[in-house]
């Protein structure tokens, strides 16, 4: 398992308006880092940027580190940086099934079809693989999404307010249910809710963070 | 009482619009079905299908229909989405956008005449590289346009419908949420072209599917690119079916070809969709697989160079014919004309004067006619009067128009009606309708039902919220509608032809007759003319709803005294 670590993170908009300026942090495999702060403050800009998915208008610097590796200049798809939205994306034109056979990697025919049957009946939705994505319930397609992420097998876990569609009983049993399956990755989670941070989790509110300081490493909630 | 007759008034409306658009192609495929079968003996003499057939020509029409026209279909499918793919979201994308809508108003015919005179042996590329490149101080013989093969036919084809496609995938895509596709299948390990072929284009392809049956139905049957930029001996199936139609003995013979021309599109659409079938399954299959492959920078590369090249042959196209009509000399190698001129235009004005009239006359009229007819019905849709017939609107467009306009033809000589420009207009309006529908549908059916209710709730009638809320708010489409009703009317060739009963002589019909033994200059400038219209009517488009809200963004800075409304 890998740590996650972000070293002297400066992100800006094109028109020279600071948005993070030389932000450094690490993240150890089992570990959560919650990054709180207001709107606009660059929290999703911030995962955006991780994952190389920044917009042209946002320039960024930096470098990203699993362990001793630089994935800095990395295509996003060579990153291994999981990533999960607001919205699940579960692609339409594929069944349950098939969308979990997209992210997963490697392995015969049967032994992924095996991993897949297996994923779903850990996550209570043993009899949902050839659903239509379109007919399953928020909760449902939640954790689909978060199986499909985590088949890929990434090395590090990002989550930008993935609980903030779900409706409140949904939410307590989805982010058991995410704190559960994650608990080998560092997982660096974006959100506006404090019932949202796991127990034991650091929290970073970049919002008031003074500019050029390091995050401090042990601020517990 | 009132209401009875307001709600009779609006069923007889769409009963009239109905059978406007549907008894011209009952009619249209009964005049061609009919004397096929030797029923309209006297209209239609001969064998019918028995002609045709034996026919030593027909074998290899057909074969050459079937090569050039799916040829041509696949080079389009596949060019637009490398274009796609390699170019979405780049600088080279918006660039290419803004090319591609007055690319796609050139007409065909134009396209095709620029395309001889830029890659034929004595065309301006060989002027350009000769002699200094390749020692050629005469035109070689190495190879012709036409050639035989049907190779000009395809390339000409292929560089007037990728803009066409490309800009009908492009409207599609903001309904997909690529940009969240790529993010996330990125994250999962699948390079962008991955992305683009397991996650976006399965979506886009069924959003596309009607345009490229419409593209593939065109390809197969086009009449005036074949005979501009095909081959003669044979040519291709609708050509072919040309010469039968104008010997008055083979009639029939043209009927039945027509209909075996149904058939064969037919045939075709069906092979496309079992093609479909296969695709998707192998395309499922290796999406189960989770390879995630290596992307390929050469494929990006290899795209841009191809969609740069079909644009820039499409521009030099309509830049040779720029310089042909104003030279008075340019021999063989020249690189430029030696000497320029304006004789072209001024010794033929008179002969280009009344083409251009009666082109402008017959493309107003119908653009008039496709927009009144569009509103209308989309209005009759929306208060619930009439059902939603996306389907019947694109049927001119997907059977071949030879097919139609052959029984149109019989019909209206039956009736005594050939010739007329009615008849003329008519017929442009039911191929320009498919198109101004397809723009304005979207656009009237997503706009926000709250502007009409508030303008409801200020006391405002119907007609009143018509045309001072709904019309002006819509002027872009409107605009952009009516450019491409025109565009489409000042580009048909066969209708004006055979309906017209040689009375209309369109620029369409002169650049294509003047074609085969015409003056280079005086051709370019036809073409130039030709092309110019639907131009302007782009251009107008674009500036109308523009001088529009500049005009009111003057009265509203009017309106604020200075320092303020408040103060």
């Amino acid at each position: 398992m890998n740590t996650l670590r972000i070293e002297g993170l400066s992100l800006s908009l094109a028109h020279d308006q600071s948005l993070v300026c030389d932000l450094s942090f690490s993240i150890e495999p089992g570990e959560v880092l919650v990054l709180m702060g207001p709107s606009g403050s660059g929290k999703s800009s911030i995962l955006a940027w991780l994952t190389g998915t920044s917009s042209p208008q946002i320039c960024g610097s930096g470098s990203i580190w699993l362990d001793n590796a630089c994935i800095s200049d990395l295509p996003t798809e060579k990153r291994r940086l999981g990533l999960m939205l607001q919205q699940d994306y579960l692609f339409p034109h594929m069944s349950v099934r098939d969308n979990l056979l997209f992210g997963l990697r490697g392995g015969t025919r049967s032994e992924r079809l095996e991993r897949v049957q297996r994923s779903l009946q850990d996550a209570g939705l043993g009899d949902m693989a050839q659903r239509d994505p379109a007919t399953l319930s928020g909760g449902q397609r939640a954790r689909v999404s978060l199986l499909r992420t985590l088949l890929s097998s990434p090395c590090a876990l990002l989550l930008d307010e993935p609980f903030s569609r779900l409706d409140a009983a949904m939410r307590s049993q989805i982010r058991s249910f995410t704190w559960a399956s994650a608990s080998k990755l560092p997982v660096l989670l974006v959100t506006h809710d404090v019932s949202d941070v796991p127990p034991g989790a650091r929290i970073l509110d970049i919002g008031n963070l003074p500019q050029g300081e390091q995050c401090p490493p042990t601020d517990k909630s | 009482m009132q209401l009875m007759s307001g709600r009779a008034l609006l069923r007889l409306l769409t009963g009239a619009m109905l059978i406007l658009f549907v008894v011209p192609i009952t009619l249209g495929m009964a005049g061609t079905v009919l004397p096929a079968f030797g029923y309209m003996p006297t209209l239609a003499p001969g064998n019918g299908f028995l002609d045709v057939v034996s026919d030593s020509r027909f074998p290899r029409a057909v074969l050459l229909t079937l090569f050039t026209g799916l040829s041509a279909t696949a080079l389009v499918l596949l060019l637009s989405i490398i274009a796609l793919v390699s170019l979405h979201r780049s600088r080279l994308w918006s660039w290419l956008s803004a090319a591609m809508p007055p690319l796609l108003a050139v007409p065909h015919a134009a396209i095709a005449v620029g395309l001889v005179f830029l890659i034929s042996p004595s065309g301006a590329v060989v002027r350009m590289i000769s002699p200094s490149l390749t020692g050629w101080s005469k035109p070689p013989d190495a190879w012709i346009v036409p050639d035989a093969l049907g190779l000009s036919l395809i390339l000409g084809l292929v560089i007037k419908e990728v803009p066409f496609l490309i800009l009908a995938a492009a409207a599609q895509l903001s309904h997909l949420n690529v940009d969240a596709s790529l993010k996330i299948g990125r994250t999962l390990g699948y390079s962008p072209a991955r992305c683009w072929s397991r996650l976006i284009l399965p979506r886009l392809y069924p959003r596309i599917r009607l345009v490229l049956l419409i593209i593939m139905g065109f390809n197969l049957t086009v009449v005036d690119m074949a005979l501009l930029l095909g081959p003669s001996t044979p040519p291709t199936f609708s050509v072919f079916l040309m010469s039968l139609v104008n010997d008055p003995g083979s009639r029939a013979a043209a009927s039945a070809g027509a209909l075996l021309l149904c058939v064969l599109v037919a045939a075709c659409f069906a092979s496309l969709r079992l093609l479909e079938g296969l695709v998707s399954r192998v395309a499922r299959a290796r999406r189960r697989s989770g390879a995630r492959g290596k992307g390929s920078r050469l494929f990006r590369i290899l795209g841009k160079v191809v969609v740069v090249l079909m644009v820039v042959l499409s521009i030099a196209s309509m830049l040779v014919l720029l310089i042909w009509s104003v030279t008075r000399r340019w021999r063989f190698p020249d690189m430029y004309p030696s000497t320029w001129s304006l004789h072209a235009w001024i010794s033929e004005g008179a002969d280009l004067l009344s083409p251009a009239l009666s082109t402008l006359s017959i493309s107003l009229s119908v653009a008039v006619l496709a927009m009144l007819a569009t509103v209308v019905w989309l209005e009759l849709e929306r208060l619930g009067h009439a059902p939603k017939l996306d389907g019947l609107w694109y049927v001119p467009l997907l059977v071949p128009q030879v097919s139609l306009i052959f029984g149109w033809q019989a019909m209206a000589y039956w009736a005594g009606a050939d010739g007329l420009w009615i008849t003329v207009v008519y017929s442009h309006w039911l191929f320009s309708m498919p198109y101004v529908v397809l723009i304005l549908a979207v656009a009237w059916r997503e706009f926000d039902p709250y502007w009409n209710h508030a303008a409801h709730t200020l006391g405002a009638g119907y007609f009143r919220v018509l045309f001072r809320v709904r019309l002006p708010l819509m002027i872009k489409p409107l605009c952009q509608a009516a450019a491409v009703a025109i565009a489409v009317s000042v580009a048909q060739y066969l209708p004006t032809l055979l309906l017209g009963a040689g009375r209309h002589q369109t620029l369409a019909i002169e650049l294509v007759t003047s074609f085969g033994g015409g003056d280079r200059r005086a051709i370019a400038a036809l073409a130039v003319l030709q092309s110019l219209l639907p131009l302007c009517a782009f251009v107008l488009a674009l500036a109308y709803p523009y001088h529009r809200s500049m005009k009111q963004a003057r009265n509203n800075a009017r309106a604020v005294p200075a320092g303020g409304a408040f103060e």
